[in-house]
């Protein structure tokens, strides 16, 4: 593994959790290996069940099949193709938030995940 | 005979009302969120739906090789059946898909199916013009992992309504049983095409094109 990154979970009950993080690897994988259990359903970058808030930091979320730039500039990564460029914090279980950030932009989402 | 010898012939629907259904009442008393299901299987149905149609296409590049063009025309037949299955549980439920296509297609729950080489479908049509980037290999990438988000989708639909909602259970796990065929067929091929080596799908082709042996087995329910 070359470069690596410390990507810091934030669940919704407040707990946090860390896990260190390849610069060529997508979080949720890491976060699988590491044991930690979070949502995803598409795992392509699509469906936004992976979603998350970024609270710190800098992400590449290039390799996601559907993400937009109103997506980025409001802070939501899809963790299952998004790779980090520095250390993050985020918080996680963030689908109904950014479906909400899509609808008030006018943009497309599933409704069921 | 005492009405308490049929617990099953009154319940909370009264008697004539048509704006309840006890179908949709005993899979919530069950723990079925049944405005959730509705939209995961709306979302799954736009899913079914727009690979049939990229399927279309991506089955016309593989000319030439024969195989593997039967093998997508058989999923590419079998997911349009997954969609006639899922629509009519979908109306059962109370809900609609949407009056409009695009909308539809816009909320499928897994991405389109693109031709390679076509920027993600953008990219202008010149008649006869040849699509460089899409061989068989790229191809069958793009069908294999249009099937796998198709097994992530009708596993949670099984893991939602195991239980709890025989119906749709039944039907995610006859739709889950040919995703899991499909995946297989298309793992065998792309090794061979694109590695160079043998990962058998423990199948063989079948009976006639798009047979479905496990979602099409009622042709009066779905011709």
């Amino acid at each position: 593994m070359g470069k690596t990154f410390t990507v810091a979970f934030e669940y919704p009950s407040g707990e946090t959790e860390e896990v260190v993080v390849g610069e060529d690897e997508y979080v949720l994988a890491a976060a699988r290996r590491a044991g930690l259990v979070l949502p995803s359903l598409c795992e392509q970058g699509w469906d936004l069940a992976c979603a998350v808030q970024v609270l710190e930091g800098e992400w590449d979320n290039g390799d996601a099949r559907r993400y937009y730039a109103e997506d980025e500039r409001a802070g939501f990564a899809l963790i299952c193709t998004a790779k980090p460029l520095s250390d993050m914090r985020v918080r996680t279980h963030q689908t109904a938030a950014m479906r909400s950030e899509r609808d008030a932009n006018g943009l497309p989402t599933p409704r069921g995940t | 005979m005492e009405a308490s010898d049929k617990p099953h012939a009154s319940g909370k629907v009264p008697a004539g009302d048509t704006t309840q259904r006890v179908g949709v009442e005993a899979i919530e008393a069950r723990g079925v969120d049944v405005e959730q299901l509705v939209e995961k299987l709306i979302d799954a149905a736009g899913a079914e739906f727009t690979t049939y149609y990229y399927y279309t296409i991506l089955r016309m590049y593989l000319a030439g090789e024969e195989d593997y063009k039967e093998i997508c025309e058989d999923a590419r037949l079998e997911d349009r059946a997954h969609f006639e299955l899922i629509t009519p549980r979908i109306y059962e439920l109370g809900g609609t898909i949407p009056y409009d296509i695009r909308t539809f297609a816009d909320r499928a729950g897994c991405p389109d199916a693109y031709l390679p080489g076509t920027q993600d479908g953008s990219k202008a049509h010149v008649r006869d013009e040849i699509v460089a980037d899409a061989t068989p290999a790229a191809i069958l990438e793009v069908l294999l992992e249009a099937e796998r988000c198709a097994i992530r989708t009708w596993s949670e639909v099984c893991d939602l309504t195991f239980g709890k909602d025989p119906r749709t259970y039944d039907m995610a796990a006859r739709i889950l049983n040919e995703e899991v065929e499909h995946e297989a067929w298309f793992i065998d091929l792309l090794s061979k095409e694109r590695d160079g080596v043998v990962r058998p799908s423990g199948h063989f082709r079948r009976g006639e094109p798009g047979d479905a042996p496990y979602s099409k087995n009622r042709g009066f329910y779905n011709p």
